[in-house]
């Protein structure tokens, strides 16, 4: 049986928000959406401040709240553990978005046309590109996934639709890390089977104590948090990234 | 009786569209066009035209204006079909004159949430089909949206259909442009004691088991905002009675404007005296004794002690961002609990105050749906996201407007082909 | 099962028809007509080909993922030690900026006159080449020198800094003095190796990050990857971190004890390190007796007593009484006074008490005792360790320190620095502290011995001046020179600049300055992908550079343990007209005529590679640049590019502890002697005084560091916060706030400031501010108007700015806001005297009510 989670090391965390762009590149989400998000938080007076770092995917919550809310289950639960979103049975009510504690969701205001974070629009691109039209796309993200065989990866599909974090389903499909885990430079990003006693994150959670975001919220992540603490009432970000479509 | 010709005016002003009737409709089809230009726009260019935006990072309320008047609609459709029901299941025969409109309000303002919620739609066409194929009854959303709205509107249309149909009888006597809707309606309805019988059985129980059904419609939509830990602000057991209350405050008020327009149309001889309009007003206020008391005990709770995170929420209604809408909603709640606390007292109703407390508590209903709504996204994260904003741009205003201007237009409209008020017993066997 | 035509055909066929009834169903209205296209669904082919980062320093391994040839994607290459499959958020954002529009498309001449936005005409290469080959060839036949080569960051030292100046004979400017150059020379003075300074991060217990910006910019030697790998690992071991930064944000949870010092007094702290260290006795003799000039003999005239006739005299150290080296203590001899360098050193740190240090720098005076007391505890003087076999001294203390160095007193402050470290013996130890991967010392130690201070006219550098004798090469002076030769006792200034990766307008403080000196440019030419400011206000030629689509190298892919390198391949065509830098160089010398033959460019590669017999290129052809790197390949033991393209890095092995270590080189520390004491800085002062300098230039050149008020800080008091820049892990200096993906993150320019310090000012979160400078010595005044971050982490009576805006050619760039550099100085006052930049200044900040 397995089950996915992801172990977050926050004594290794530097807030570099590495993850964040490799996710965007490797997911093609258009202009502010970040299914990663890297807070940067400070608490404390000076001199007395304290900085800390805390990335936020998708928690893949057990009991997800989003799940339990879509009207027309195109947000589920599979059974290794990753919640995902069918963008072709969505209509865009935006529920999930809002039953989530974490504010992972990010809705496609707009028909997604930057993607790749370019405006396929422009002459020049397509001139560079050498007339691929229409231009760049994942083929990975077109594709059934899953024994339920249903349309999960990637983003900027199509407007109306809510996406998020999919743990890159399309790359854990080819045995590859999510997109963020391979990139983190300080190996905070740890993602595997918990089910599997030689992978990471159950070594991790063998070997050190370790806590979940929101746990009073009763959604039961799949992402665990190591070293560090939990973000108090007192933790204000800074350096936010103020991004909005 | 004379014999009835075609140019002969049909009872309550059915069929007689004057200069102002016309000019009125002129001017609510301007105003669904517009809305229905700027709905064309949001569903070409995408939901970017209006002010919404996600929650978390991007610092905005992704319910805005369109989910606010969905809750609105479905809130003034419940005291429609309570009064209705109320007056059928204990024979308020006093106040029979308000059953038919308050049905028609009950019907037109579902139609108005269902439009509203398509609206808000990303994907509306697939959310009309897809709402249906893949029912999911455990999604409070389902659950409110899709099953009680549509059981709901379905319900309150049979029943306003069953109880015209003797009224559609008597018009379809009448040889007038208008005979084959009124004997469409009628269905072959004929004038027996057995069927009088069975018509007043069959209303009666639907009676009964609408009164349940909207109790759970409302408190379901309760249980929307409510059931979600996820909000500060929202998660709280008390979401679903206040909404009821409001509801009720809401529908009330609406009913009380749309009698006094009937009263000044058709004139006060169909009965809507003062009787009805005290009962209205004390009815309203009554709720909204009870709504002040909802939210006395909210406002204590959240400010007396409360996690930082709903605190903020708090502090933004009472004191930041949102505190003119707060305050102004109190305001247009709290001054015509006065104003109709001091009529009952002195027990002198007069009708100008009593429509300009309707008006009133509606505005106050918006905003504190609005409060509802948007505060707990723009503030309420559990997270520590930076605080955001959110304003309605001219696109949701002209599709809310266009929705008001159709209920406007279609309850005019009804009132010219059926009879808004219902025909007495003496004309109904004439 | 097969793709058979046919099938495909009727697949697609059907797949468009239930595509388009989806659509129709599910989707937009208007896309019933978009039918799938048979072309776009057949040939699909995915395949990874290895390059490295072009954003950055230091050129990550990278695998580009390509899609049907276009590339789509950079990730990580695991086989580089330097970044170990990883990549940074510039490194995963540049794929924007490959396919950007406004990338520089072909070669532009200018049509208007200079010191204005450029108005363009596109040319042919041919014609962009001859022209600057015919302005370049104009100036060589009179003096070669006075065509300058400017450099930001060179991807190729062998090829441009080395073979291409070599091959045209002319000056060249590096970017060093805005970087860390002040520490380099410090550390060529002191120890003789050409670096800053970095832990042995694999042993290290106790590690002073003094001024390292751990989570945002790189440290000695490596850009940002390579250090924080190492770092989380030996925080793993249990390392302890004492983070000395006016900022905490740059050291994020990193940091066990943060120093909040005020900028520029880094000098005083670590004059009061080395006393207390003095004082609790953590002292390594044996070190400092054998391998330092701590017991040389100083007579009173400051200088080494010496014995031996002419070439032969060597400064003496033992005490005649009783001859043994000793470190400590005065004597006489021959009717004349001397004490030990160590002796003075003592005397002259008495005073530097921990509570003095504390009113300098702000600190409380018991941080700075307990610091200095851990240093010495962890310091774990005496003992040993086994690496490689050999036995080693293990003192596992060090300090990080980089770009702090570019400050008033940077040459003093690092050499006070590295006599913290020299003290407890941690130089050249395991765990200690090291300055390069190699213990190889540079020409420069040597040098420095008998620094020359020369008579004018003088090199527009001002090298072997009056004015600097250590002489790092400044951009900004080379303006100032170039605005008032006179002043300076400079006769010949450069007249043609060919400008390299860097945008000095930008980049360079102060912009007034450098504007000023590119105006005296009789010709310039840039080249650069994207129209930089400076080719935007000062080019005569532009010549559109191909970013990551061309051959590079050799460039290092060490991780300071192992030893590997790399080239960069190109993964695809260069986009529009761009080219490679190499080639452009080629044809450049060629239309030059400096490429073939004896001296040219092609003869100076093969000697800069070291391409010799079969190995070496025919003068005679001009070869393609891949053949040039096939060449090297084969120097490195492979067969060519091939090995690369195929395997992405050449690793050649663990760095043997015999060449890390300075105990364990062959003799060891390579012979140089440790100067704790400069003599021949005091050698330089009393020439430079007695040709006339003024006292601000040869006020520094001591033989002890000596803690005196920085010149910045003599601004009238109500210029009452200094103003410091920062990097962001976002930005690469003035080459990415363009790129969208990382403007989304990083959008526009900020000034840190502390919560109470903005109350005071009336400025909320995100409000407009103004800040306005001053310079102390001539009074001018600056401002920009920037907005509020605040945070508490950073001094009160500081505050910071980000260096990577204040750009305008992109369309991204608008409304970004300024850099630090605009209001900056350079010169007098704002320089270390071994003509180092210093980013200090005193600024006022005030909210903005004019633009309401």
């Amino acid at each position: 049986m397995t089950r996915y989670a992801m172990a977050i090391d926050l004594d290794r965390c530097q807030g570099c928000r590495a993850c964040m762009e490799a996710c965007k590149v490797e997911n093609n989400t258009t202009e502010s959406v970040f299914w990663m998000y890297v807070f940067r938080l400070e608490s404390g007076e000076y001199p007395d401040t304290k900085v800390s770092f805390l990335p936020r995917p998708c928690q893949h919550c057990d009991d997800a709240p989003c799940v339990k809310v879509c009207p027309v289950g195109a947000r589920f639960k599979r059974d290794d553990g990753l919640v995902l979103t069918d963008y072709d049975r969505c209509i865009g009510c935006r529920y999930c978005e809002l039953a989530c504690p974490y504010g992972v969701n990010y809705f496609n205001w707009a028909k997604p046309q930057t993607r790749q974070y370019l405006d396929y629009d422009h002459p020049d691109i397509a001139a560079a590109t050498g007339g691929f039209v229409p231009p760049y796309k994942n083929p990975d993200h077109d594709r059934l996934y899953g024994e339920e065989q249903r349309r999960t990866s990637g983003g900027g599909h199509m407007k109306g639709v809510v996406e998020k974090c999919t743990f890159c389903v399309h790359r854990i499909d080819k045995g590859l890390q999510p997109a963020c885990v391979a990139t983190c430079p300080v190996g905070a990003l740890v993602f595997g089977d918990l089910d599997d006693e030689r992978s990471g994150v159950a070594t991790m959670v063998h070997d050190r104590t370790h806590f979940r975001l929101l746990e009073e919220a009763g959604t039961r992540p799949s992402v665990l948090y190591f070293g560090g603490a939990p973000p108090s009432t007192e933790s204000r970000e800074i350096e936010t990234v103020k991004a909005r479509i | 009786m004379a014999t009835a010709t075609p140019d002969t005016p049909l009872s309550r002003g059915v069929g007689k569209l004057t200069g102002g009737w016309l000019g009125f409709v002129g001017a609510m089809l301007v105003l669904v066009a517009v809305g229905a230009y700027a709905y064309s726009r949001e569903v070409s260019e995408g939901m970017i035209l209006t002010g919404m935006r996600d929650v978390g990072t991007m610092g905005g309320a992704t319910w805005g204006l369109y989910i606010s008047f969905v809750v609105y609609f479905v809130g003034v459709s419940f005291a429609g079909i309570t009064t209705a029901a109320v007056i059928r299941i204990f024979n308020l025969n006093r106040l029979r004159p308000l059953a038919r409109m308050a049905e028609v309000v009950t019907v037109v303002s579902l139609v108005l949430a269902a439009l509203a919620i398509i609206a808000d739609l990303g994907q509306p066409l697939r959310g009309i089909v897809n709402l249906f194929r893949y029912a999911r009854p455990q999604s409070p959303f389902f659950g409110t949206f899709t099953l009680v709205v549509a059981g709901y509107l379905w319900a309150s249309v049979v029943y306003l259909w069953l109880t015209s149909r003797s009224d559609a009888a008597v018009l379809a006597r009448q040889p007038t442009r208008l005979q084959w809707l009124h004997r469409l309606v009628a269905a072959g309805y004929r004038d027996t004691p057995a069927e009088r019988e069975r018509h007043s059985r069959a209303t009666f129980w639907l009676a009964i088991a609408i009164l349940p059904m909207l109790v759970i419609a409302h408190s379901t939509l309760g249980f929307v905002f409510g059931l979600q830990v996820g909000r500060p602000g929202w998660y709280s057991a008390l979401q679903a009675p206040a909404f009821v209350v409001l509801a009720g405050v809401s529908g009330i008020g609406a009913l009380i404007v749309l009698a006094a327009i009937v009263r000044k149309m058709i004139g006060r001889e169909v009965g809507l005296d003062m009787y009805v309009f005290g009962w209205l007003g004390r009815v309203l206020l009554v709720l909204l004794l009870a709504y002040a008391y909802f939210m006395v005990t909210e406002l204590l709770t959240a400010t007396y002690a409360g996690g930082a995170r709903e605190r903020a929420v708090t502090r933004a209604m009472l004191w930041g961002d949102y505190s003119w809408v707060f305050w102004s909603s109190v305001a247009l709640l709290a001054v015509p609990l006065v104003a109709l606390m001091v009529q009952a007292l002195t027990r002198r109703w007069t009708v100008a105050w009593l429509v300009a407390s309707g008006i009133a508590v509606n505005l106050g209903a918006i905003g504190k749906r609005y409060l509802i709504t948007v505060p707990s996204q723009t503030h309420g994260t559990l997270l520590p996201y930076v605080e955001g904003s959110y304003a309605p741009t001219w696109i949701e205003l002209a599709v809310v407007g266009g929705l008001l201007a159709l209920g406007a237009l279609l309850i005019g409209m009804y009132m010219k082909v059926l009879p808004i008020v219902e025909l007495e017993e003496e004309e109904v066997h004439a | 099962m097969r793709v058979t035509r046919r099938r495909f055909v009727q697949g697609a066929a059907a797949a468009s028809a239930v595509v388009a009834g989806r659509r129709f169903l599910f989707g937009e209205l208007g896309v019933v007509a978009e039918a799938v296209s048979p072309q776009a669904t057949l040939s699909l082919v995915e395949d990874f080909v290895p390059t490295a980062c072009w954003v950055g320093k230091q050129d990550c391994g990278m695998m580009a993922r390509r899609i049907d040839g276009r590339v789509v994607k950079f990730e990580g290459l695991a086989a580089n030690p330097s970044n170990r499959g990883t990549l940074c958020p510039k490194g995963q954002a540049q794929i924007v900026s490959i396919y950007d529009p406004n990338r520089v498309k072909a070669p532009l001449i200018r049509t208007n006159a200079k010191g204005v936005s450029g108005t363009w005409r596109e040319a042919s290469w041919d014609e962009a080449l001859r022209l600057v080959a015919d302005r370049v060839n104009e100036v060589r036949a009179r003096n070669p020198k006075m065509v300058l080569w400017q450099k930001g960051r060179s991807k190729s030292e062998k090829l441009y800094d080395d073979a291409f100046v070599g091959a045209l004979g002319c000056s060249k400017l590096g970017h060093g003095g805005y970087c860390s150059d002040a520490g380099y020379r410090a550390l060529e003075y002191t120890i003789g190796l050409h670096g800053v300074q970095h832990p042995d991060m694999r042993h290290v217990n106790y590690l002073l990050a003094w001024g390292w910006n751990i989570t945002n910019a790189g440290g000695n030697k490596f850009c940002w990857i390579t250090w924080p790998q190492q770092l989380v690992e030996a925080r793993d071991r249990g390392l302890k971190i004492v983070h000395i930064d006016p900022r905490l944000r740059s050291a994020g949870p990193f940091a066990d004890m943060w120093l909040p010092i005020r900028p520029g007094t880094d000098l005083a702290l670590a004059l009061a390190l080395c006393r207390e260290l003095i004082e609790l006795d953590y002292l390594d003799r044996p070190y400092l007796i054998k391998y330092t000039n701590a017991p040389y003999l100083v007579g009173e005239d400051g200088l080494f007593l010496r014995v031996g006739e002419g070439d032969e005299a060597v400064a003496a150290v033992w005490d005649p009484e009783t001859a043994a080296p000793v470190a400590a203590g005065t004597f006489e001899y021959r009717g004349a006074s001397y004490a030990t360098a160590f002796t003075l050193f003592r005397e002259h740190i008495a005073g530097s008490t921990p509570e003095w240090a504390a009113e300098i720098t702000g600190l409380p005076a018991g941080d700075i005792a307990r610091v200095a007391r851990e240093f010495g505890e962890n310091a774990m003087i005496g003992s040993v360790t086994v690496v490689d076999g050999i036995e080693i001294p293990h003192r596992p203390v060090a300090i990080m320190s980089y770009h702090m160095a570019q400050q008033e007193l940077g040459f003093q402050a690092l050499r006070a620095m590295t006599m913290v470290a020299m003290l407890v013996g941690a130089v050249g130890a395991v765990g200690g502290q090291l300055t390069d991967f190699t213990w190889k010392v540079h020409a420069n130690y040597e040098a420095f011995a008998t620094l020359k201070v020369g008579d004018p006219p003088y090199d527009f550098t001002l090298k072997n001046s009056k004015y600097f004798p250590i002489n790092t090469g400044l951009p900004g002076i080379v303006a100032k020179v170039m605005v008032d030769p006179g002043r300076y006792g400079v006769e010949e200034i450069p007249e043609v600049a060919i400008v390299h990766m860097t945008n000095p307008v930008v980049a360079y403080p102060d912009r007034k300055t450098i504007m000023e000196g590119y105006d005296r440019f009789r010709f310039v030419a840039v080249i650069s992908p994207w129209l930089s400011e400076t080719a935007d206000y000062y080019a005569d030629v532009v010549l559109p550079a191909a970013t990551i689509e061309k051959y590079e190298g050799p460039l290092s892919a060490s991780d300071g343990y192992v030893d590997a390198v790399t080239v960069r391949i190109p993964p695809m065509e260069p986009l529009f007209q761009s080219r490679g830098e190499i080639d452009i160089y080629l044809d450049l010398t060629e239309a030059i005529g400096t490429l073939y033959g004896e001296g040219g460019y092609i003869d100076r590669i093969n000697e800069s590679l070291g391409l010799e017999g079969e190995l070496a290129l025919p003068l005679d052809v001009k070869p393609p640049v891949r053949d040039i790197f096939d060449h090297w390949a084969q120097t490195q033991g492979v067969e060519g590019v091939s090995y690369f393209a195929e395997n992405g890095v050449l690793v050649k092995g663990a760095i043997p502890a015999a060449k890390k270590y300075g105990y364990a080189v062959e003799p060891p520390f390579a012979g140089a002697i440790h100067r704790l004491y400069g003599e021949s800085l005091l050698v330089a002062q009393q020439a430079m005084r007695q040709k006339g300098a003024e006292e601000i230039y040869w006020q520094d050149y001591t033989p002890f560091p000596t803690w005196r008020r920085p010149t910045f800080d003599t601004s009238p008091s109500e210029y009452d916060l200094t103003l410091i820049s920062f990097k962001q892990i976002e930005h690469k200096q003035s080459r990415s706030s363009f790129m969208p993906l990382l403007a989304e993150l990083a959008p526009r320019a900020r000034l840190d400031i502390n919560p109470v310090t903005a109350a005071e000012r009336g400025i909320a979160e995100g409000d407009p501010v103004w800040v306005e400078s001053q310079n102390a010595l001539s009074g001018e005044t600056r401002r920009v108007r920037t907005w509020a971050a605040i945070t508490a982490a950073i001094r009160p009576d500081t505050v910071g700015m980000p260096h990577h805006f204040g750009m305008w050619a992109h369309p991204v760039n608008e409304g970004q806001g300024p850099s630090p550099n605009e209001i900056a100085y350079t010169g007098e006052g704002y320089l270390c005297q071994t003509a180092d930049q210093s980013f200090h200044v005193k600024v006022r900040v005030y909210p903005d009510t004019e633009n309401t």
